[in-house]
């Protein structure tokens, strides 16, 4: 029994392994993505900042710097989706589900190595923040780097069922291009809670939104004056957090280990 | 030579209905962008640069709409650099100069037909345009679908890499959009970039939505002749260049 454990947690590791290795040749495509998030922070950011006149003491830039990372964190961990597409359409998926690992280790390894890969992806950019914000407590920074991997293994564990619910190609362009427009827009990424609240069908869409608990966490923490622009109690959203990482993750285990079959992709 | 050109053209845009899926991704974020981000926008924005956001940021969608369907054939042409379907294309019974030409007519048709939906809501959103302005909203369109086009192709034959070539395109598409006058006014233009704010105010995608801006009535004070002439500047400008670097890249080996 106790082999059968190593065996698994080796399968584990390996198939982790291998999703980091991909990052590992991408660092020109890394360098390139944190220049540009550079640029639209302190380009874009600076200037849509000077625009904005909401309430005495709100200073919009630092409320945007939290949202824009959380959008990119989201991003990046959808991205993941589309690989698994592009795996799909390779013949990849078929070598994976031949390998002698068990399924529910695979799917797992997946989102493991998925969201890792995601969370190092987009830690020079956190950084690059963290220096824009100067944190008053730096004891936050685990807490919230925590948050941001739980809150990125649920996104891809998201992207994955989907992909491989959908086995299509077309489906997924779509399905994520509509999620992706309408999640990070119907959050709380660019606009306080209050302003939502005035037209209630995008203050309950953005209540259930995950993009809304992490980037109103990561403002309870950095910026706890802002606590009366979030949307729900930071336990509410750290609650939430954790739900959505286990539940995908759960989710994205099932469909590998029940539903999925090689072949029938569209 | 015409009809070879149009042919190379409509090719390209039989391919693009092919990503109806992309596209109804790509139109929802375009709407959503006037009404989500828009609409909230206007609770948050200072009333005295900006009375009324949305009438303010619809022109600069149906520029943001037309660069992103035009720029959409760089990828193509970057994945048959990869896989060298150039070399069927250099095969074709058509001279390097009408597959060139064919090729930015083909990704200007996909931005003039992708932007089409997006003129009918800012006829509704902004305001309804003088005949006169139609013209000038034609000739916008023509012209910066041509320009990004062709821009877009020669980016994505620098490189065979294909990381390297979406990257590439990301970044100018960026620098594009975040120094253009899309999302903010004039005044915050001038206050941010300061001496630099000429080159951001006379960016093609800038100077595009101004000229819709007053197109759609939401602008009056326009150098409308002065803009026309620039925009067809910098398009002959960047058609010359893109012309130049997707010849010489299309018979480049290795």
């Amino acid at each position: 029994m106790r082999r059968v454990s190593v065996r698994g947690l080796l399968d584990l590791i390996h198939i982790i392994e291998w999703d980091l290795m991909k990052l590992k040749h991408q660092t020109l495509f890394v360098a390139m993505r944190t220049t540009w998030f550079i640029l639209q922070v302190l380009v874009f950011g600076t200037t849509i900042s000077m625009l904005v006149r909401y309430a005495q003491g709100f200073n919009y830039y630092d409320f945007y710097l939290l949202g824009v990372f959380t959008s990119l964190i989201y991003s990046v961990s959808i991205a993941r989706g589309y690989e698994v597409a592009d795996e799909f359409d390779e013949g990849i998926i078929e070598y994976h589900l031949a390998l002698p690992v068990k399924r529910s280790t695979l799917a797992l390894g997946r989102v493991l190595g998925g969201s890792i890969s995601s969370f190092l992806f987009t830690l020079p950019m956190f950084i690059f923040i963290m220096i824009l914000i100067q944190p008053g407590n730096w004891l936050w920074i685990p807490v919230s780097l925590v948050a941001i991997y739980l809150f990125s293994a649920g996104v891809v564990g998201m992207a994955i069922t989907i992909v491989l619910s959908v086995k299509s190609t077309d489906a997924t362009d779509i399905l994520m291009g509509v999620i992706d427009a309408l999640l990070i827009r119907l959050s709380t990424v660019f606009y306080p809670a209050p302003i939502l609240a005035k037209i209630m069908p995008y203050y309950y869409s953005a209540l259930i939104n995950p993009v809304t608990s992490l980037s109103d966490f990561l403002r309870v923490l950095f910026l706890p004056e802002y606590v009366v622009y979030t949307s729900l109690p930071p336990q509410a959203q750290l609650a939430y957090i954790v739900g959505l990482a286990v539940g995908f993750s759960y989710l994205a285990t099932y469909i590998v280990s029940r539903k999925l079959e090689a072949g029938g992709w569209r | 030579m015409a009809s070879s050109i149009l042919v190379i053209a409509s090719r390209d845009l039989k391919r693009f209905w092919s990503y109806k899926f992309w596209l109804a991704g790509q139109v929802v974020m375009n709407v959503a962008d006037i009404v989500i981000f828009g609409l909230l926008f206007n609770n948050m924005v200072n009333r005295s640069l900006i009375p009324d956001y949305i009438k303010f940021v619809t022109p600069g969608i149906l520029s943001l709409a037309l660069f992103i369907s035009s720029f959409s054939i760089g990828r193509e042409v970057g994945v048959e650099l990869r896989r060298e379907v150039t070399d069927y294309l250099l095969s074709l019974p058509v001279s390097r100069l009408e597959l060139v030409l064919g090729r930015f007519v083909g990704g200007a048709f996909r931005g003039l037909i992708y932007q089409s939906g997006f003129l009918v809501l800012a006829m509704l959103l902004v305001g309804q345009p003088s005949p006169a302005a139609w013209l000038v909203i034609a000739y916008t369109s023509i012209l910066l679908s041509l320009a990004m086009s062709g821009l877009s192709i020669a980016l994505s034959t620098v490189t065979r890499d294909f990381n390297l070539q979406a990257t590439i395109r990301s970044v100018v598409y960026y620098m594009l959009f975040f120094f253009s006058n899309i999302f903010y006014p004039t005044q915050v233009v001038s206050m941010r970039f300061g001496p630099l704010a000429p080159f951001v105010a006379y960016s093609p995608l800038s100077i595009a939505t101004t000229l819709y801006r007053w197109g759609f009535g939401y602008l009056r004070d326009v150098d409308v002749v002065s803009n026309m002439l620039l925009l067809g500047v910098w398009t002959i400008v960047l058609l010359i260049l893109s012309s130049v670097i997707y010849l010489r890249n299309l018979t480049r080996r290795g």
